[in-house]
């Protein structure tokens, strides 16, 4: 009896799972339905979340209105860049710091804390000014170096855990060989903490890729990234929501299969910090 | 000592080749701005750029005036409900997937996919569903006979609605990374008290709240202290929804900000209202890590 009732509660469990799964789900789901409507389907009334055809003419519509492959390289280019300039230096000054003597870094540590919780909004005027006094404005250089600035605390925050779990004797020991010390860390260090390393890119990446404010800041025609672009169909007539909801999906594809490959990676950098307390 | 001998390993040329160019980097762009802010905000600037010291006017006025109260009372609200939310469905969420069945590994990384969408497309995906005429939840909440017409509820254009409305998207964005930490913390509860509860005979609500839940407070307040930061830094979401209307009813902090720095150029204004804005974010970090990790420490 009693083995029939537990097996009673786990379908119970697992419907009611799949339940909100999909309720979850929802939103995204409409997402993709809208996008595949006819344009004047996805503003009918009354509203119906399946398409009675399916149409690419949503599609079509963004990329005649605007730039959007410009808008998706710019994006791109800005994102990997800026990941690949904030991992290393995190990666680098976050080694220093682990290796540096408790006092040091504890003092740093907080500091980079601190800068990680810094509202973009509020230090925006002065980047907006740095940028346009060096010329830079509506350039994918200014995006990538801001972005890379304001990920490096990141990086830091999450490198320095994962070089808190390599024991010093290992540095130690290569450092009495006679190793230097950036030998010591490219060869010994580094392929111990490429999970780290992973964590802190995809993060950093998907922060950068999914960045409005700074864009919306600093561009305006040449180097205006897709976030910016999507934005702007909301100014504009509801006719428009179509091609917006196209634009999204177009942007949010990527991110969902790449998050669902490297879930492992993106799931310890979350709870990383969490779960050692 | 430790400290005396870890400096062995690393000379001082190499720490600071190793530190310097992550820091010049932070220097320019997070450092000066950040003090760059702090002066400016007891300046005034007129049209030609020309500053002139104030004083604390720009304070007096961020805390005698709605054009800052408003937001930050609104970003309180916003914050209680979005992460009150969230941390309940995260917690029943967590529990529910906590079960191992043939096929949950997929469910519980399809449930995660919203992690990493932009808020930028939560909100528009959102504004399109809350929609008055032609929004689907409206539509369905007509079906279901809970409103008489579509425009009944108007989500985002009524002033009583649209904060509530912009917490949506947040809680829809960020339920999942809830349940993430909360399952990370369950799966660290030894199972040996949980059977020790079931054979005093708890059921299974008190072996929920009085065995799961406490021991993992310290994930949870983790977790909350995150979210509390991050819904207090909140901008893409609102922006894309309601842009802080109608009538400011849903602006919060970061939008005002950015709105008095770019639509009326009041640099001084703004970076008064960040410095406080950043003042109660640090402060409040620092008594919640402090209370977080000491008692762990005894």
């Amino acid at each position: 009896m009693t083995h029939l009732r537990e097996e009673m509660g786990r379908r119970i469990v697992i419907v009611i799972s799949l339940i909100v799964t999909l309720f979850w789900l929802f939103p995204y789901l409409y997402l993709i339905s809208s996008s595949f409507k006819p344009g004047s389907q996805v503003i009918s009334i009354p509203a119906k979340f399946f398409p009675t055809q399916l149409s690419i003419e949503n599609f079509s519509d963004l990329f005649v209105r605007v730039p959007a492959f410009k808008y998706m390289a710019n994006s791109f280019i800005c994102a990997v860049a800026s990941t690949i300039i904030a991992v290393i230096l995190g990666a680098l000054a976050s080694y220093a710091i682990s290796r540096s003597g408790a006092k040091l870094s504890g003092l740093l540590v907080v500091l980079v804390l601190c800068l990680k919780m810094i509202p973009t909004s509020s230090i925006a005027v002065p980047i907006y000014n740095i940028i346009t006094n060096m010329g830079l404005y509506d350039t994918r250089f200014a995006l990538i170096i801001v972005y890379a600035a304001i990920n490096i605390p990141f990086v830091m925050w999450t490198m320095i855990s994962f070089y808190k779990g390599i024991p010093m004797t290992l540095d130690e020991a290569a450092c009495v060989d006679g190793a230097s010390n950036f030998y010591t860390f490219r060869k010994i260090i580094l392929p111990i903490c490429m999970p780290g390393i992973a964590t802190a890119s995809i993060f950093t990446l998907f922060l950068a890729w999914n960045d409005f404010l700074i864009a919306l800041l600093l561009t305006s025609t040449n180097a205006k990234t897709f976030t910016v672009g999507l934005s702007e169909f909301l100014s504009a007539y509801s006719m428009d929501l179509g091609p917006m909801c196209a634009g999204a999906f177009i942007f949010s594809f990527p991110v969902m299969i790449l998050a669902m490959f490297a879930q492992k990676y993106i799931v310890k950098g979350m709870t990383a910090g969490a779960v050692k307390g | 000592m430790e400290g005396d001998f870890t400096m062995g390993i690393i000379s001082r040329k190499t720490l600071i080749m190793f530190f310097l160019p992550g820091c010049i980097f932070m220097g320019i762009f997070l450092i000066y701005p950040i003090l760059k802010m702090a002066i400016d905000s007891f300046y005034t600037f007129d049209l030609t750029g020309a500053s002139s010291f104030v004083g604390f006017d720009n304070y007096i006025k961020a805390f005698t005036t709605a054009s800052f109260l408003t937001p930050l009372v609104n970003t309180l609200v916003y914050i209680i409900i979005a992460v009150a939310v969230e941390l309940c469905i995260g917690l029943i969420m967590a529990l529910l997937f906590e079960h191992q069945y043939k096929g949950n590994k997929i469910i519980r990384s399809l449930i995660l996919t919203p992690l990493m969408i932009a808020p930028l497309v939560a909100g528009l995906v959102w504004k399109l569903m809350l929609s008055a005429q032609f929004g689907i939840v409206n539509q369905i909440l007509k079906d279901l006979h809970i409103i008489e017409d579509t425009n009944s509820i108007l989500w985002l254009a009524d002033r009583k609605w649209a904060l509530l409305s912009c917490t949506f998207a947040d809680i829809w964005l960020t339920t999942p990374f809830m349940m993430l930490m909360i399952l990370a913390g369950l799966q660290g509860v030894d199972s040996s008290m949980i059977e020790a509860a079931k054979i005093d005979g708890a059921n299974k609500l008190q072996q929920i709240f009085l065995v799961k839940v406490p021991n993992i407070k310290p994930v949870l307040l983790t977790a909350l202290s995150i979210r509390i930061i991050d819904a207090a830094r909140t901008f893409d979401i609102i922006w894309a929804m309601t842009q802080g209307g109608p009538n400011n009813s849903s602006e919060v902090i970061s939008v005002v900000i950015y709105r008095t720095l770019t639509r009326y150029n009041q640099v001084g204004y703004a970076s008064a209202m960040a410095v406080v804005f950043v003042i109660i974010l640090i402060v409040f970090t620092l008594v919640f890590m402090q209370s977080l990790w000491n008692p762990k420490k005894e």
